[in-house]
């Protein structure tokens, strides 16, 4: 079994599972919204709100933001351990990688609780 | 800066409103036709990442004809998002 420190379950196949649910969870989401914007053009405060306080929207919205951020954590680690290799950047790849993956999960995680708070708020 | 957007628009009718007027802008519009464009993209693309997944297409023939489609359809998509932007 291939094993990585850094990957997000320690399992390549754990990976490319959640990369796919994930993938489907955030496409739904997205063609969901994508679909009420287009459908109600003259959208109100009002009617925006009352989307976003019902229950089944707020599951469904948390259920895209960690979404979110499983997807974009597995595709930046993939993209970091392809390319910020040992053959890039020779000696120092390891820690050019470390915080270059530092800085997504950071900015993963920050994005995370933003939109909780925002989700909270409503 | 869509949670930005999302934030402020459902914050308060005042800031749904600024948010309104804000997409009304013509720079504004081209940035959000420029992410809504690498989204799409991005969906298709990994629509056909699943369907290979599946097991179709995934000779050198499907993978050229697969990858030709997604840009066609991404292309179609795109255009339809700027059209319903502006």
């Amino acid at each position: 079994m291939v094993t990585n420190v850094t990957n997000f379950s320690r399992s390549g196949l754990y990976d490319w599972m959640a990369q796919r649910v994930s993938a489907v969870v955030l496409a739904a989401y997205f063609l969901f919204l994508l679909g009420y914007l287009v459908a109600s053009p003259g959208l109100t405060f009002a009617e925006w709100h009352a989307l976003f306080s019902h229950n089944a929207m707020r599951i469904f919205s948390l259920l895209a933001l960690v979404s979110l951020s499983v997807h974009a954590w597995v595709g930046m680690w993939t993209i970091s351990t392809d390319y910020l290799t040992p053959m890039a950047f020779g000696k120092s790849a390891t820690v050019v990688r470390f915080l270059f993956q530092a800085a997504c999960g950071i900015a993963m995680f920050a994005y995370f609780v933003w939109g909780v708070q925002i989700l909270w708020g409503v | 800066m869509l949670l930005v957007a999302l934030g402020k628009s459902l914050a308060s009718e005042e800031g749904f409103e600024q948010v309104k007027g804000y997409l009304a802008s013509p720079l504004v519009k081209l940035v959000t036709w420029g992410l809504l464009s690498a989204l799409l993209y991005h969906l298709v693309a990994g629509v056909r990442h699943l369907i290979m997944d599946m097991g179709i297409g995934e000779t050198l023939q499907g993978g050229t004809l697969g990858s030709k489609i997604v840009i066609a359809v991404s292309v179609v998509l795109i255009l339809l998002a700027g059209v319903w932007i502006w």
